[in-house]
């Protein structure tokens, strides 16, 4: 069965159909081809499919494309601004928070919303934040102090 | 050096934090198609009949293909490319592992059928839609009742489930002798838990074959896909390798398990001329976790002798290792010649001796993992050398300063020749752990430790010395010990005639930041900015060959290689530079970028030679044009990084639960180029470690079930699981390649399980607990409390 | 994984044991099952739904009596197949008079799993197992309840 959806994604506005079972994950790789947005499971445990929606950290692989009906939908390709790197995506290049850039998009966008709601988080807020964000990679330290970089950055 | 040293940042990163990485999964090409394998359910069953006609009968179904489509099509199976003999002689048993199977399924997740649509969601339903039956036969998981008598036989014709049987080290009399004379024996039962690599992007291959000019294209998440090219065209399809083309583009993580050919490549190029359109397959995290080769699962006995005064006098070790129910590409070579060549340690054991047998089980096929085999040979060391410490009443830390080999450079001090077949390059390991001790505080963490006892707190310490076999390999050794190809590396360096530099290796970067790291390298030896340096890698169509990225090589081979390469470019750059300034070659020196007649202040930059190259009109005499030279380099030893690794622990009395307090890692990975990068290969590989001291492991139930199979149930760390890790580095140049240096990648996985699990045990010595088996999960501690 | 359990009827063992023979009376009783129809003597076809956690799925199967020692004990051979995995299982069924009026029924018996279902249910089947009995044991009274009452 198809759904009918009105929804903005970064800073876009789409109008389309799709079939009610698909995840939105799945639109936004498929049907719309921004593919920074990964899957990584299927148990909604690893976190890389991790974007805002309406400024809030989803995981896009268990929420459908129908649920995000008038929302505003903010993925990887448009944290930027202006073609400057977001403090956060700066900080994951400073303090080398990523290595094979897999789970990374999702690590980012939830970074945006902890730092949202949490300005200045400690070391210990930030680990608990990433709990549901699986990296096999950093180990975590840097992507920790990837993090800390940003804040200190918004915070002018 | 403008850039060799520096932690420069990564080059890599803009397209992977804006969502421009392109994996294999993001690639969609015209007429696509998807793929969905109908694996087993069954770790061991005979198929008695498979009915795809409902399947056939949707819309949107394109083709089903069955064993018996490959076995009528001749196809052959995955083949393996390492062989170790039987101590006999007798060649190991080598079972085929089809594409699709026919007839009987080996372990759960075993290709059944593919289904082959026009979305994904139509192939899952329609696999849905099969009807299979089976006649489930008994199985086997664990390597050590395989070989019991009476256990199911995985292959017919590889009686008792034996691969192999195989031996290195002093003759086991002498080693006898020696445990015989020891005045203290210390001796382990333990299993090195069976682990699941879990790259956080599943495997993914996209077959497509163009009838036009007969041409295959596979893409594919690879560690190396020329290697993939070769066994796909030579071994398994039959196709020309002149029209396979392999591309291996970013790829999310690898950890060893992406080194292997996969039965999946195979079935999607050979579908995808089957229904003239392209294939793609990308794997679920439930079939990642029953396909991807898995790591470890040995069962050993290790034992350890010591004289009166605590100097090592032997080592025996009695190894079982899992290989799973078919051969992966590298199994054979993992549990032996990575595993047993490690077994001297960093120590001056003089008698060892080291017995594995490898198993067939009906399980999931086991080959590298992060370390493979080098974190299995160091676990066993170093629970020998604490608990013997523990058991001998002597410091942990003494003991092995007393038994480690003294400094050598390898170049005034010659290498150290171990008593299992390696020669090590150079070291100095009481460096390493003095400066460990010295970052931990180690009398000030003994007096807290006693204290904190005293309160009901339970503190550990875990030490772990560690060394590695990296930068694999020279190709005539390993040819010796049974490999099935060369270990070199290629790498070419294509001067552009604008004086831009474009790189191809044969190395495949998944995370480790080549694309920075080996740019560094090749701007600062041409003197020209980071920028004006490209490097491509991956493709099978723009890199003549490459043997990939695996045991910590891609510096020390695959930079080797393109230092040889820019060695040739300097050369007859130099020629034309002369010819230019009209001097004499020996006249000319080479810096920043320019060659200059020694003494005057003339010059000419590195671009105006390169564009002399291309427009040869004023030129050196039978000179050819151009300047693009590619070279093969094969290593002369392996290289031997080294490293001390110290966990503190507490064990909550209540819960049994370990909180992982610090973690302080001293490596010696030779020279560095990018300290930033490096750093970060150290503390992912330490993650891992730690995640298989205390949480990682497969379940198999008593019918070979693996019980742990996705995300919820199998445990890896979590960014609150650790602390911060603090790291430093001695340097100890690897003194026979040209850029000395000796590798990173694995150094972290193999040197910190010892450590934390020694750390726990520490802590747990007021218990009298002295061995328990990983992870070290609350339940398990929390039981030896009691 | 095994299985087992057991509960006191206020009846006979007659009373149970035409109740356990009886497919129409099994299958409005037994959690999940939809529909058992005879494919012979004592082989039975089932086909039944269950939600186990995270994993739901429609089995499809044979169930068969073995062994029947009326009105003491049989057993009971299970096959169940679903696209989520299968099940196969042997449980043997006692029927023990402990008073005139009260009758002891308990099982004892093993079940192997396959699939997603062992990869995901596995942890929280034994759990299920017990609901899915408990569920089976409360039916069963309520139908030897109205078998007295009629």
């Amino acid at each position: 069965m198809n759904v009918k959806i009105n929804l903005t994604i970064n800073g876009k506005s789409y109008s389309d159909e799709v079939d009610s079972r698909t995840m939105l994950a799945l639109y936004l790789r498929d049907e719309l081809g921004l593919t920074g947005t990964h899957i990584g499971c299927d148990t909604s445990s690893c976190g890389t499919c991790t974007i805002l929606v309406d400024g809030k950290a989803v995981k896009s692989c268990t929420m459908l494309a129908a649920q995000a009906d008038g929302s505003n939908v903010t993925t990887i390709e448009g944290i930027a601004q202006n073609g400057n790197l977001h403090p956060i995506q700066e900080g994951f290049k400073e303090k080398h928070g990523l290595q094979c850039g897999f789970c990374t998009p999702g690590m980012v966008m939830l970074a945006a919303d902890l730092l949202d709601r949490n300005p200045n988080p400690n070391e210990q807020e930030i680990r608990h934040a990433l709990e549901g964000n699986y990296c096999r990679c950093t180990g975590y330290h840097n992507i920790v102090e990837s993090i800390q970089y940003a804040a200190e950055k918004m915070n002018g | 050096m403008t850039y060799i040293g520096k932690s420069v940042k990564r080059v890599e990163d803009k397209r992977f934090l804006t969502g421009k990485g392109r994996y294999t999964d993001d690639i969609v090409l015209p007429g696509m198609t998807y793929a969905c394998i109908i694996r087993s359910p069954y770790a061991h069953a005979k198929i008695t009949g498979i009915d795809t006609s409902a399947a056939e009968g949707m819309e949107g179904v394109v083709a089903i293909f069955t064993g018996k489509d490959i076995a009528a099509a001749g196809v052959n199976g995955v083949p393996c490319g390492w062989q170790v003999n039987f101590k006999n002689g007798d060649t190991m048993k080598e079972p085929p592992h089809p594409l699709l199977v026919a007839d009987v399924v080996k372990h759960v997740g075993d290709n059944v059928a593919m289904v082959i649509a026009e979305s994904r969601e139509i192939a899952k339903d329609a696999a849905e839609m099969v009807e299979i039956d089976y006649e489930e036969l008994d199985a086997v998981a664990n390597a050590a009742k395989a070989v019991k008598d009476g256990a199911p036989q995985v292959h017919p014709d590889a009686p008792g489930n034996l691969c192999f049987d195989w031996e290195l080290g002093n003759p086991k009399e002498e080693v006898d002798a020696a445990m015989d004379a020891a005045h203290h024996i210390t001796k382990l039962d333990f299993t090195n838990q069976r682990l699941i690599p879990n790259a956080i992007e599943p495997r993914s291959a996209i077959g497509h074959y163009e009838s036009a000019g007969d041409k295959y294209t596979l893409y594919t998440t690879s560690q190396n896909p020329h290697l993939t090219r070769l066994l796909i065209s030579a071994f398994v399809l039959g196709i020309p390798e002149h029209r396979v083309r392999v591309v291996a583009p970013d790829v999310g993580g690898g950890f060893g398990s992406k080194i292997f050919h996969y039965t999946e490549e195979a079935l999607v190029v050979w579908a995808s001329k089957q229904i003239n359109r392209p294939i793609k397959w990308t794997a679920e995290r439930s079939e990642s976790f029953m396909t991807d080769a898995h790591g470890r699962d040995h069962v050993t006995t290790a034992e350890m002798g010591f004289d009166a005064e605590g100097n090592i006098v032997g080592l025996r070790v009695n190894t079982l290792a899992n290989l799973g129910a078919y051969l992966s590409t590298f199994a054979p070579c993992v549990p032996t010649w990575l595993h047993g060549t490690l077994l001297q340690g960093l120590y001056t054991t003089p008698k060892i001796n080291v017995d594995v047998t490898g198993v067939f089980t009906h399980t999931t096929p086991v080959d590298a993992y992060r370390g493979a085999g080098r974190p299995e040979a160091t676990y066993l060391l170093e629970r020998l050398l604490d608990t013997a410490a523990l058991e001998m009443n002597m410091d942990p830390a003494e003991l092995r300063l007393k038994n480690f080999i003294p400094p050598f450079d390898g170049v005034e001090q010659e290498g150290y020749a171990t008593q299992v077949a390696l020669q090590y390059d150079s070291g100095n390991y009481h460096r390493v752990l003095e400066r460990a001790l010295e970052m931990v505080g180690y009398d000030d963490f003994r007096k807290e430790q006693a204290e904190a006892r005293a309160n009901g707190k339970y503190l550990g310490i875990g030490f772990s010395t560690y060394i590695e076999a990296c930068g694999i390999a020279p190709s005539a050794v390993v040819g010796a010990l049974g490999a099935r190809a060369g270990l070199y590396e290629v790498g070419q360096v294509r001067v552009q005639p604008t004086g831009k530099v474009s790189v191809y290796t044969g190395a495949h970067s998944h995370g480790q930041g080549h694309e920075t790291t080996f740019a560094q390298v090749v701007a600062d030896k041409f003197g020209i900015a980071l920028d004006d340096v490209e490097i491509v890698h991956g493709d099978s169509e723009s890199v003549a060959f490459g043997m990939g990225t695996y045991g910590s090589r891609s510096l020390a081979v695959g930079g080797s290689a393109i230092i040889k390469s820019i060695e040739k470019v300097l050369e007859k750059g130099a020629k034309i530079a002369a010819h230019k300034l009209e001097a004499a070659e020996g006249d000319l020196e080479f810096a920043e970028g320019k060659w200059t007649v020694k003494g005057t202040d003339k010059s000419i930059g590195f671009g105006d030679v390169a564009l002399t190259a291309y427009v040869p009109h004023d030129y050196p005499e039978g000179l050819e044009p151009g300047m693009d030279f590619s070279s093969f380099y094969d290593p002369a030893n392996f290289t031997y990084p080294f490293g001390a690794h110290i966990a503190i622990v507490e064990v909550d009395k209540d819960t049994g639960s370990v909180k992982l307090k610090r973690f302080i890692a001293v490596d010696d990975v030779g020279n560095v180029i990018n300290p930033m990068i490096v750093d970060g290969q150290i503390h992912g590989g330490v993650a891992q470690g730690i995640g298989q001291a205390l949480f990682e492991g497969a379940i198999y139930d008593e019918n070979a079930q693996l019980i742990n199979g996705s995300y919820m149930d199998y445990t890896m760390p979590r960014a609150d699981d650790l602390p911060a890790f603090e790291i430093d580095r001695t340097v100890t140049p690897c003194p026979h390649n040209p850029l000395g240096v000796k590798g990173a990648g694995e150094a972290g996985a193999i040197g910190s399980t010892p450590a934390v699990v020694n750390a726990v045990m520490d802590a747990l010595s007021p218990f009298g607990v002295k061995n328990l088996e990983m992870p070290l999960t609350p339940e398990r501690v929390w039981r030896a409390m009691q | 994984m095994k299985l087992k359990g057991q509960h006191n009827f206020k009846t006979t063992p007659d009373v149970l044991w035409d109740k356990l023979m009886d497919a129409d009376t099994l299958a409005r009783i037994t959690p999940g099952v939809s529909r058992l129809d005879s494919k012979g003597e004592d082989i039975y076809e089932a086909i039944a739904d269950v939600k186990l956690g995270p994993v739901k799925g429609s089995f499809k199967g044979e169930l068969s009596v073995l062994e029947k020692l009326e009105p003491e004990s049989f057993i009971l051979n299970i096959k169940q197949n679903s696209k989520i995995g299968n099940v196969s299982a042997e449980v043997h069924i006692f029927l023990k008079p402990i008073t005139e009026e009260e009758t002891e029924m308990s099982f004892d018996g093993k079940a192997k799993l396959s699939g997603l279902l062992a990869r995901t249910g596995q942890r929280v089947l034994s759990g299920v197992a017990n609901t899915l009995s408990k569920q089976f044991f409360s039916a069963m009274e309520e139908e030897v309840s109205n078998a007295s009452l009629s």
